[in-house]
């Protein structure tokens, strides 16, 4: 073998170095034949044939998986595609409430259409909620436009069926509310892009759309049956007094499930855009009230379970309560000294101004906060208000709270203090969502269970003596409290416009973790009736509605009517006067 | 090795006839593979097709029962044409209460019920026809859809 011929010595290094490696590639071959063996090109062949077998077996696998296995499957689900796909909202029992429902879009092309005025009389007299405005501008546009949307496949068909030409539709899957006005503050309502706005729709936004993907649907805790037989009362209580808002609610006291909720006046969701604004307010959750004396409930149960005052502990109603210059009178009764359940019997603003002084801010600031009063109400609801609050707990303030003044709240926030004071002392967020049987939904402790109890008697003794009489449903131990406050307009007290509520739990009897449901009755600015005598107090308005609604959701909740018995009024005195609780 | 290279059929060396006859069979395999997947595959779109016009079917007919349901609908009926109302306490009775009510006398035999007779002033009567009215069939809001195959 000769040296390199394109690297002589005169080359600079680099070159040199280049030829040698240019000339060294040129003759490998001829190096690699004469160095070989005469097996050589056989092995290579067979490494060649191996490579190329092994290449083709791994492409064969792959063409086989490709061909059996690949695919998108989610294609062919059967969930809807739609981004805008909402899943279907159910009550705990699986009864429809919200659903997304093919409808369409009617677009027109003008180029395509023949006659102009026959296209717009056939559609107006199928489409009377067109807009003529935009149909005309369509039919003598120069390109295809929309009409209207919302179409049902009746209305698709029948105008398909005209044959006009130029006319085409597509696709719009539309939220459907089949039970129209039916819970409709609680269910809410989304707009056309599938975005929840009001309600569970817009609170459970995100649970509805990922259950859409799956075909799934979200259920609430709502129970249809019991939603109906509370609205059907409201209504009915609403009309006989002509209030300017009503309010009903039902919770169970444990789990903090939301069973029903009513708003009075209320709308249809598949057409919120044009209901009144009034009626869109969801007095439940967004409005705040002073609640009047239905706050007794939380100034007795505080007081006992401080040790402040006991149920043998008397109180001294004879003259107004004078602190500085306000004045606290009790409804005239005729009352001079009063024990501690005859203040919520009768339902004493005096002693119980007495007894919030004798406990002291911080002490009743702290049973408030634990009892969620200071804050929005805990639910998933957007709408949950936050409370009105005296901007300092001076004694007038301290002595006005006790009684349900200076201190608006909302009817979710009473609920779910209330419920505290019923199922053992326990202080559980509410919930719009189904909490499964056995589960336990964790909470705080604000009372004790022996201050439940009592608190249970004392309220079951209110129904039965007091001023929750004609709340009584009969063998379902109602126990409760009224509560009627005047209206602050225009910075004045207007004793004529009243909030009047009832708030009650039933069956009061039994241990304090028994089964048992919270309900609130509350009236915006009852009126008076013969019937009535002259009164708009919640005794007289919200006490009988609450009572009718619970003889009929009793037997829905699973609850067993009780005999009524003779000494049931004597029993719960004996066991009061028994001394076993406090 | 070298003999395996070496062996010849008829002309033909060996390794090259197993070569296509592995090839062949390969072609075979994979088009066979995706011809009877290819027809899976349709046959499962068409099932999936079908399974999501059912469900399309149901959500309607669902919502029509949730609609022609609606308690507030059903109350005005039931109090509107029967003169129905809440079921009060004196009405309700527990199941082992039953006994209470056991039969003191023997059931009469049964007679075959007369068809009812209608007097010609009963038929247009304004509280009759108004109760026909009420209780009458209703216009349905969700039509059954018109799905096309795709």
């Amino acid at each position: 073998m000769t040296g390199p011929v394109f690297a002589p010595a005169r080359l600079p290094l680099a070159w040199r170095w280049l030829g040698s490696w240019v000339w060294r590639l040129e003759h490998a071959f001829e190096r690699a034949r004469a160095a070989a063996s005469p097996h050589d090109s056989r092995r290579r062949i067979a490494l060649v044939m191996i490579a190329f077998g092994l290449a083709f077996f791994v492409m064969g696998i792959g063409a086989t998986h490709q061909a059996l296995f690949s695919g998108n499957s989610a294609e062919f689900s059967g969930a809807s595609a739609s981004p805008y796909a909402r899943a279907a909202l159910t009550d705990r029992n699986g009864a429809l409430l919200a659903v997304d429902l093919p409808h369409y879009q009617l677009y027109v092309d003008p180029r395509e259409v023949w006659d102009v005025q026959g296209t717009q009389q056939a559609l107006a007299a199928i489409l009377p909620q067109a807009q003529a405005k935009r149909l005309n501008k369509a039919l003598t546009g120069t390109k295809r436009a929309f009409v209207i949307g919302g179409l049902t496949p009746d209305q698709r068909t029948a105008i398909h069926d005209l044959g006009l030409p130029g006319l085409s539709f597509e696709d719009d899957e539309r939220r459907v509310y089949p039970l129209g006005n039916t819970a409709s503050h609680l269910i809410g309502f989304s707009d056309s892009a599938g975005s929840g706005l009001a309600g569970a729709e817009k609170a459970l936004d995100a649970d509805v759309r990922k259950a859409a993907v799956t075909g799934g649907s979200v259920p609430l805790s709502l129970d249809l049956r019991v939603q109906a037989a509370l609205e059907d009362e409201l209504r009915k209580a609403a009309n006989q007094f002509t209030v300017r808002g009503a309010v009903g609610l039902i919770t169970d006291v444990h789990t903090g499930e939301i069973l029903a909720l009513a708003s009075y006046p209320d709308f249809d969701p598949n057409n919120a855009g044009a209901a009144d604004p009034n009626a869109l307010v969801n007095r439940v959750a967004q409005s705040v009230f002073e609640m009047g004396s239905t706050f007794k409930i939380f100034t007795v149960a505080q007081g006992l379970d401080s040790g402040t005052v006991r149920l043998n502990s008397t109180f001294d109603v004879s003259h107004p309560l004078t602190i500085g210059t306000q004045t606290i009178h009790d409804y005239d009764k005729g009352d001079t000294t009063l024990d501690l359940p005859h203040v919520l019997l009768h339902s004493s603003n005096i002693a119980a101004a007495k007894i919030a002084l004798a406990m002291g801010a911080d002490t009743v600031t702290g049973y408030y906060r634990n009892l969620g009063l200071f804050g929005s109400a805990p639910v998933e609801l957007a709408e949950s208000a936050r409370p009105l609050l005296p901007q300092k707990w001076s004694q007038n303030v301290l002595a006005s709270a006790s009684f349900g003044n200076a201190i608006a709240v909302s009817p979710l926030a009473v609920a779910a203090g209330t419920a505290a004071v019923a199922n053992g002392g326990t202080y559980v967020p509410l919930t719009i969502r189904k909490v499964e049987p056995g589960h336990e939904p964790k909470g705080r402790r604000v009372f004790s269970p022996q201050t439940s109890q009592t608190m249970l008697r004392l309220l079951r003794m209110n129904v039965l003596e007091g001023t929750g009489g004609k709340a009584d449903a009969p063998g379902f131990s109602v126990g409760g409290k009224t509560g009627s406050n005047e209206k602050v307009v225009a910075g004045r007290i207007d004793r004529n416009k009243l909030v009047s509520s009832f708030a009650a739990v039933f069956p009061a009897d039994g241990p304090p973790e028994a089964k048992r449901y919270f309900l609130l009755v509350l009236m915006d600015e009852p009126h008076a009736t013969k019937e009535t005598y002259g009164f708009a107090t919640g005794g007289w308005t919200a006490a009988p509605a609450a009572g009718r609604i619970v003889s009929r959701v009793g037997p829905l909740l699973g609850l067993k009517r009780a005999p009524v018995a003779a000494t049931d009024k004597a029993t719960v005195e004996a066991a009061l006067a028994s001394g076993e609780d406090h | 090795m070298t003999g395996f290279f070496d062996r010849r059929w008829r002309g033909f060396r060996v390794v090259n006839l197993v070569g296509w006859g592995l090839l062949a069979a390969m072609i075979l395999g994979v088009y066979l593979a995706k011809t009877m997947a290819w027809g899976e595959r349709n046959q499962i779109a068409s099932v999936e097709i079908q399974i999501r016009q059912e469900k399309l079917r149901i959500r309607l007919l669902e919502a029509e029962v949730a609609h022609l349901e609606q308690p507030r609908r059903l109350e005005a009926l039931s109090a509107g044409a029967l003169g129905m109302a809440p079921i009060g306490p004196k009405q309700e009775i527990a199941l082992d209460d039953l006994h209470r009510f056991e039969r003191q006398k023997p059931i009469p035999a049964p007679t075959l019920a007369e068809p009812p007779v209608f007097a010609q002033a009963d038929v247009g009567a304004p509280g009759v026809a108004a109760k026909i009215a009420v209780a009458g069939p209703v216009t349905t809001q969700f039509a059954a859809p018109q799905v096309t195959q795709q």
